[in-house]
């Protein structure tokens, strides 16, 4: 009797935490999108997990980062249906704004401001915040963004005499640094050599352990290395997803077949 | 060849400036010679008794350009943000277009609608006497240079990379953040040359500002008493250089009128075009 309560308890136990997987934070469904009469993203839908890696693939100029921009709300005139964690995300409540906080977006092209590496990774916070943000904390974010040994002796240099990939980097150490609950990242390791972009899936592969992470990259090696869901897009469509492993053995489409052998994708 | 020719127009402008203020210090010497800076200090301009203060126009001056300056900055700034950051294509042509015919109108044109419009406006809305005075100027000039600032912030506004904007954007900053940390402080160069080119207009530009400013040489009472008719330095040249004769006390110090603005103006303009250097030098 005792026995069976227990094994009954665990049950439910699994089967919550069964249910905590199937809850998405992010939930799709049918985004369209046109921008200047030309239609750019076609019905895309789809879900992340509460946490873990995704990977979003596909050919250049297949929409990944309009995709992105629309998940953030940079564009908005798109039609159909986002919900992240279970909010619909054009009654965020607070607006915009702090959907923007909540779901940190590092664009493909880094942009900083004119201003410090140490006012960069606060310039997202408020002014408060701003002032009394600790050493501790920025240390942290640039040690997330593997950018800290780099830049610890110089936190007052202007920011925008690091390289292309410190700078990449520090964009990820300002997004960081608003504690989002959500990362999308555009090709976070575009510009870096192997050592950093290691450092940088390191961390993403710690963060996304916590939180859902959506990483844009065309190196099908670290798509392979981070594993987690793959998202693969072509001219617009959402061609496959699923889980890495599977579609990198087992690709279900032809297109994908194409794009993983030959990195050419003909879909439309 | 092409090279030569550039580097000779760059000498010659230079040469020009010179040449002129040379001429300029050269005719108003017999002025400096006589009564030397004691009449900066002295309010009295009376060309007959051979009382020759500057005071009162240089008092009228600054005040003139302070109030179209005062004026013209928020409004022009609020123009530019308006126009880039919230309208779209067409109509932000359409609002440049409009700016740009603005600062197209001859002056003396101003000059008259002020007469017309503003002096009796003024006149029956603050019960004066005459409408006639430095706050009329003030306005009239507010017109004049407002096309001025709005052009070079909406420029320099405009320069500024979407991705700057996005950036600011996707911290999420709201719009009055991104405008103030982001924007405006980005801007700011462009919009400083902007300043300084428009206050170098107000305090030059003569003929609007002759019709209106009622050409009464005194020291406002109190200084800053804005609706008693008052004098300006380019009014005061304006007005009496045709009736004074050459070589004479009058004329030389109507040179040093004269002076006093180029060496103003033309250090405005070099303080505009120092700062755009550095900040282009420092951009790359
Ligand atoms: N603001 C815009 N207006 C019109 N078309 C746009 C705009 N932004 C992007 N596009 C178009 O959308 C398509 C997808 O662009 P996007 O930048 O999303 O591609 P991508 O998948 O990120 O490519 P890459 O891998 O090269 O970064 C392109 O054909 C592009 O021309
Ligand atoms: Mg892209």
């Amino acid at each position: 009797m005792n026995i069976q309560k227990k094994i009954d308890v665990g049950l439910t136990i699994q089967q919550s935490a069964i249910k905590a997987d199937q809850a998405h934070s992010l939930k799709l469904s049918g985004l369209s999108l046109e921008l200047g009469g030309t239609p750019i993203l076609r019905d895309i839908s789809f879900a992340l997990p509460v946490h873990g890696m995704n990977i979003l693939i596909g050919p250049s100029g297949a929409g990944k980062s309009t995709l992105l921009r629309c998940l953030n709300l940079l564009h908005q005139s798109w039609q159909g249906d986002l919900h992240i964690m279970d909010k619909d995300v054009r009654t965020w409540p607070d607006g915009a704004d702090a959907l923007r906080r909540a779901v940190g977006l590092i664009a493909q092209k880094p942009s900083l401001f004119p201003c410090s590496i140490a006012q960069n990774v606060v310039f997202g916070l408020g002014r408060k915040a701003r002032k009394q943000v600790s050493d501790e904390h920025i240390e942290q974010v640039l040690r997330q963004a593997a950018l800290w040994g780099e830049v610890k002796d110089r936190l007052h240099d202007k920011a925008l005499t690091l390289s292309v990939g410190q700078q990449q980097r520090l964009c990820i150490a300002r997004a960081l640094a608003l504690a989002p609950k959500m990362l999308l990242l555009d090709e976070p390791t575009a510009s870096l050599d192997p050592r950093s972009k290691q450092c940088i899936e390191a961390s993403l592969l710690e963060l996304a352990a916590t939180m859902p992470v959506l990483c844009v990259t065309h190196d099908i090696e670290q798509a392979k290395r981070l594993g987690g869901q793959i998202i693969f897009m072509c001219d617009g469509h959402l061609i496959e997803s699923g889980d890495s492993v599977d579609f990198f053995a087992r690709p279900e489409r032809i297109e994908s077949r194409e794009f993983l052998r030959w990195s050419v994708c003909d879909c439309s | 060849m092409l090279n030569l020719w550039m580097r000779a127009s760059a000498w010659i402008c230079l040469a020009v400036v010179i040449l002129l203020l040379g001429f300029l210090v050269q005719q108003s010497w017999p002025y400096w010679q006589q009564y030397g800076f004691s009449t900066l200090f002295s309010g009295d301009w009376y060309p007959y008794e051979k009382l020759f203060g500057l005071t009162a126009a240089i008092i009228g001056s600054f005040w003139a350009a302070l109030i179209a300056l005062s004026i013209a900055i928020p409004t022009g700034l609020a123009a530019a943000v308006m126009s880039t950051e919230i309208l779209s294509g067409s109509w932000r042509s359409l609002s440049r277009t409009g700016m740009e015919l603005l600062a197209g109108i001859p002056s003396v044109v101003y000059g008259l609608l002020g007469l017309w419009v503003l002096l009796p406006l003024l006149q029956s809305s603050l019960g004066l006497l005459t409408g006639h005075n430095l706050l009329a100027a003030g306005l009239l000039l507010s017109v004049m240079v407002l096309p001025t600032i709005m052009v070079m912030a909406q420029d320099a506004l405009s320069e500024i990379s979407s991705e700057q904007r996005d950036a600011a954007a996707s911290l999420g900053m709201g719009w009055s953040e991104r405008l103030w940390r982001v924007l405006l402080p980005q801007a700011w160069p462009g919009i400083r040359s902007g300043i300084l080119l428009a206050l170098g207009r107000a305090l030059g530009e003569t003929m609007a500002v002759m019709l209106v400013v009622g050409s009464m040489d005194r020291i406002p009472e109190p200084f800053y008493n804005l609706l008693a008719p008052a004098q300006t330095l380019t009014s005061r040249i304006g007005r009496e250089i045709g009736e004074s004769a050459f070589g004479s006390m009058h004329f030389a110090a109507l040179m040093a009128c004269g002076l006093l603005l180029a060496t103003v103006t033309i250090t405005i303009s070099l303080l505009a075009h120092l700062r755009a250097d550095n900040t282009s030098v420092a951009r790359t």
